[in-house]
């Protein structure tokens, strides 16, 4: 399906993914434009102020979420591969510019056009089976923020119970944080480490060769303990995984 | 006897306590909330209304909440024994008294046992039974050191919850709490008629009479479910902590 | 009050983690309460169960809204009922109540149900010193009073001690046999605190619920010793925190309904017990005095704020530890105050003075595990985003503890990111030094740099990319659209 020409669909692409996993950005590029989506970029964007406002700083927070406000003020949509940024786009705006005369309104406006990538796919253009294919055992880790702020649980199974190739177990303690949390991971690193050790213990307990999750941060954090560890898991966003075709994903019958 | 001091003079007036509450609400002057709590709001006619309605609920379907109230009891660790028969009930307990080989039990002054020749039964089996109901004071500790060598203790009820599978118990002549948590077993007889659905009919039977008494409580409303209990250590459950270790529910009708 | 260590709480968690038997021990908690938890949930549907807890915030938001109406009415009914209340405005205030009343009686023992108001006020060292011997009898109350220890759970005080510890414990001071059967335990317990219940003067418990419109204290335990501490001794205080108040008897059945299921999966406690004033002249038993000591400590500040009021509805399940996995990996202790976990990191600072407790409301991940477990909604992250934004930002010197780095360092990000041109200019600076520290796509885990050392510790951590997305997207993408 095609969107019609005057639906405006805006990438978010958040940070991690721009600065430091910038495939996943061309990842979700390619997805969206299969499915027909016209896509732009917003090129001012830049931080949604997401570890500002979770250190308490939100005045700071406050003059990063007015630039994303006014940055996605055109758009129709606002795409964004993670949950975490998401919710602030979604739910914490509407938090800290609540009574703002000038933002309470347009943060209202904005919270009713934010996506996350799996959920726009299933919510808004009604695609369960993105046609993909990635020979692989993988395991779902949800984010917290996706889960519990964007209330999105289901909608990420969905699409890869019917990716091809793809064979998905199912994680333990699946709903458990794996000790991210930002900036938390830096100021206690000990226990967010602690934290993270038990994810991956629960990661390997599957035997997935794969962990897949719709937030670039978490995987970088999980990522970066199973690297340590020397672990043979690789990790990979969603959108990573949906793009994959028979003819690039390696394995395949044809 | 020590004399009574008024110890209200330390700690800080009530009004000087409520005003900085109110200060810190915002306001300074004290403020019903308006609407009124809902419930507070209702009359006497309202509760009596309501306490009908549950009486003409249980008379319809007392089957089912005796039945539910059996499988609840069950599920809350009480070994529990139906009948319609006065005789099986009182060999229910003489039969329980005789396992735990028990010299002594204790036992309330409850309606339930008006019609039932408990008493005597025990005694034919050679076992004490001690009643709480003593006029004297002076008795009152007597009593309590026969409820404490028991080893069984004898109540009704007040209430029979099939929500929650608890008995409830309430203050009267006759009556020490002591009874139903000091001695190592416990058991309850309980009537069709002292049954009721949920922890709601309980508490509105009971407001009801708080407001039919002149807003008198009494002094005590106890639930008991099942045996005492813990898992303070390792949380493993441990049965039998402070209060009985075996709990037995006779339902009589 | 209660001894504050929360400023170790870096120093505590670190060792927290370090401690084998603590960690064997949270282990179990985290699965065994929530399983039960959720077990009890699906049993009544969780439809019904949510309904439950919106009308029991409902009633919580009412009462606290008119807290002053309903402690004047609760004040009306006790006494109407023969009680006797009194009001404290601090720690100091409530333990010289209770201590004029011990004196004042000539009490000698007193048994103990368990509060954690009480622990708040660290009201057995107060009656202590004036020569009353105070027993804790609940078994995990009183497993800590003989370790001269604080609770490290709000339901499960001794959670943090292996039944050996417990069984060395009985062994030293109270001369029993080592075992290792806990129900052994259990029985000697039994059976020290059992002639203490029947010889005691005094009664103390603590309160999960004051009803006003009856002037009734309510609480709910398992072992029976709450029973006991309020039926068996001539007196009996009744200690709690401003804020248990519910306007009326009916409003029980929700909470009674809640807060076992929350707390350990139980569909109702062993015994549930409600008092209205003492021992009725008719009644065979029950105290010849009731007194209830209503403490604010520090509640009228969480009133004051309307972001943080909602801290009041608290019923105390403990839910909130079982699911935190912050509470998992160090445990209650490392709190540093009486209240640990999720609900902890915000009582506590706002009682014992934020900056006293600055680290506490950061000890979170803000996974939200909190409020979706809550009986009563609260919104627990959305109360620690607000004590770091006090913290970071108030123009309070009693709340702002931000150093002059952190907030340059803020304000510099938030330049940075305010002007997309820098920040490019930056990311080109960035990927020439991070050159010589990193390989293979990862920064090299021996270099030292400041916050960087902290992730690279146990994690690799990802190079900037050659190219960022945005310059993929001005060279690429952007044009096939």
């Amino acid at each position: 399906m095609t969107q019609p020409a005057e639906v405006h669909t805006s990438l978010f692409v958040t940070c991690i993914v721009d600065q430091l996993y910038p495939q996943v950005g061309v990842s979700v590029v390619n997805v969206l434009r299969r499915h027909g989506v016209k896509l732009d970029f917003p090129s001012d964007q830049t931080c949604c102020g997401q570890p500002l406002f979770n250190s308490g700083y939100t005045q700071l927070a406050r003059q990063l979420g007015k630039r994303v406000i006014d940055s996605f003020s055109l758009s129709d949509y606002v795409v964004v591969p993670s949950g975490s940024c998401a919710a602030m786009l979604k739910v914490f705006y509407r938090e800290l510019f609540s009574g703002d005369p000038d933002y309470g309104e347009k943060a209202e406006q904005l919270a009713g056009k934010v996506f996350e990538f799996s959920e726009f796919l299933v919510k808004v253009l009604g695609i369960e089976d993105a046609g993909a294919c990635f020979p692989a055992t993988a395991t779902y880790h949800s984010s917290c923020h996706l889960l519990r702020e964007m209330e999105v649980r289901q909608e990420p199974l969905l699409l890869l119970e019917k990716v091809e190739g793809l064979e998905l177990r199912p994680l333990p303690q699946a709903e458990t944080c794996c000790g991210f949390g930002g900036t938390f991971s830096v100021k206690y690193p000990h226990i967010s480490e602690g934290m993270m050790e038990d994810k991956i213990a629960n990661v390997l307990a599957t035997g997935a060769d794969t962990l897949i999750s719709c937030d670039m941060s978490c995987l970088m954090h999980i990522g970066g303990g199973m690297s340590r560890q020397g672990q043979p898991v690789r990790v990979r966003h969603i959108a990573e995984i949906l793009e994959g075709q028979e003819e690039t994903g390696g394995a395949g019958n044809g | 006897m020590v004399e009574i001091q008024n110890v209200n003079s330390l700690g800080i007036p009530k009004d000087a306590f409520l005003s900085h509450v109110r200060r810190s609400l915002g306001r300074t002057e004290g403020l019903a909330p308006t609407p009124p709590y809902h419930r507070l709001a209702e009359n006497l006619a309202v509760l009596e209304g309501q306490a009908t309605e549950i009486r003409q609920r249980l008379e319809e379907k007392s089957g089912e909440v005796l039945d539910r109230f059996a499988d609840t009891a069950r599920l809350r660790s009480w070994n529990v024994f139906r009948t319609t028969s006065a005789e099986d009930a009182v060999g229910y307990v003489v039969e329980l008294a005789r396992n735990l080989s028990v010299t002594q039990a204790a036992r309330s002054e409850q309606p339930v046992f008006a019609r039932l020749p408990l008493d005597s039964a025990l005694q034919a089996e050679g076992i004490e039974c001690v009643t709480v109901a003593q006029d004297e004071a002076s008795a009152r500790d007597r009593v309590r050191s026969g409820i404490i060598e028991s080893g069984l203790g004898i109540t009704g009820a007040d209430y029979a919850v099939a929500e929650t599978g608890s008995v409830v118990v309430l203050p009267r002549k006759g009556l020490s709490r002591l009874v139903s948590l000091v001695p190592p077993v416990h058991l309850a007889m309980v009537r069709t008629e002292d049954l009721v659905e949920s922890l709601d009919d309980v508490f509105l039977l009971r407001r009801l009479e708080y407001y039919r008494n002149g807003e008198e409580m009494g002094s005590y409303l106890n639930f008991i479910t099942g045996p005492s209990r813990t898992a303070d250590i390792e949380m493993k459950l441990v049965v039998g902590v402070h209060g009985p270790k075996e709990v037995h529910l006779v339902l009589l009708g | 009050m209660a001894d504050v260590k929360t400023r170790d709480f870096i120093a505590a968690s670190g060792a927290a983690m370090e401690d084998v038997n603590l960690r064997r021990a949270l282990r179990q908690v985290g699965g065994g309460f929530n399983e039960a938890r959720l077990d009890a949930i699906e049993e009544v549907s969780w439809e019904a169960w949510e309904e439950w807890r919106e009308e029991a915030r409902r009633i919580k938001i009412h009462t606290l809204d008119h807290l002053d109406h309903y402690l004047e009415m609760l004040y009306e009914q006790v006494t109407k009922a023969g009680g006797q209340v009194h009001f404290a405005r601090d720690a100091e205030q409530a333990n010289a109540i209770v201590s004029e009343i011990a004196q004042s009686r000539g009490v000698k023992i007193a048994t103990k149900s368990k509060s954690m108001v009480s622990e708040e006020l660290d009201l057995n060292r107060t009656l202590e010193a004036i020569g009353v011997d105070v027993y804790e009898t609940d078994l995990g109350e009183y497993i800590i009073q003989l370790a001269e220890e604080t609770p490290s759970h709000l339901v499960a005080p001794a959670l943090h001690k292996t039944k050996e510890q417990v069984s060395e414990l009985f062994h030293e001071k109270l001369g029993v046999p080592l075992t290792d059967d806990i129900e052994e335990m259990a029985r000697v317990a039994r059976e020290t605190l059992r002639s203490k219940f029947l010889s005691a003067d005094l009664g103390i418990s603590g309160a999960n619920f004051l009803v006003a419109e009856t002037g009734s204290l309510v609480i709910i335990t398992n072992e029976g010793n709450g029973r006991l501490c309020t039926s068996a001794p001539r007196i009996h205080i009744g200690i709690t925190g401003m804020e248990k108040v519910i306007p009326s008897l009916q409003d029980l059945s929700i909470f009674l309904r809640l807060l076992p299921r929350s707390a350990t999966g139980q569909r109702l406690t062993s015994y549930v017990s409600m008092v209205t004033g003492p021992r009725r002249s008719e009644d065979e038993d029950g105290p010849e005095e009731f007194h209830l000591v209503l403490v604010d400590n520090g509640r009228s500040r969480l009133l004051a704020d309307p972001d943080l009021r909602e801290a009041l509805y608290c019923i105390r399940c403990g839910a909130c530890l079982n699911i935190c996995p912050v509470y998992g990996k160090i445990g209650g202790h490392a709190y540093g105050w009486v209240y640990p976990g999720p609900i902890g990191a915000i009582v506590s600072p706002t009682l014992v003075g934020l900056k006293e407790a600055k680290d506490l409301p950061h000890a979170s991940s803000l996974c939200g595990a909190c409020r979706e477990v809550c009986p009563i909604k609260i919104n627990i992250p959305r109360m620690l985003l607000h004590l770091r934004h006090r913290l970071a930002e108030s123009p309070s010197d009693t709340e702002n503890s931000s150093t002059l780095t952190e907030r340059q360092a803020a304000r510099g990000y938030t330049w940075l990111m305010s002007n997309p041109a820098a920040l490019s200019a930056a990311g080109s600076v960035a990927k020439l030094v991070q050159k010589p520290f990193s390989s293979e796509g990862k920064i090299d885990k021996r270099v030292s740099l400041p916050l960087v050392s902290r992730w690279t510790a146990a994690r690799d951590m990802p190079t900037l990319a050659g190219r960022s997305f945005r310059q993929i997207w001005a060279d690429e993408l952007e044009s096939e659209s």
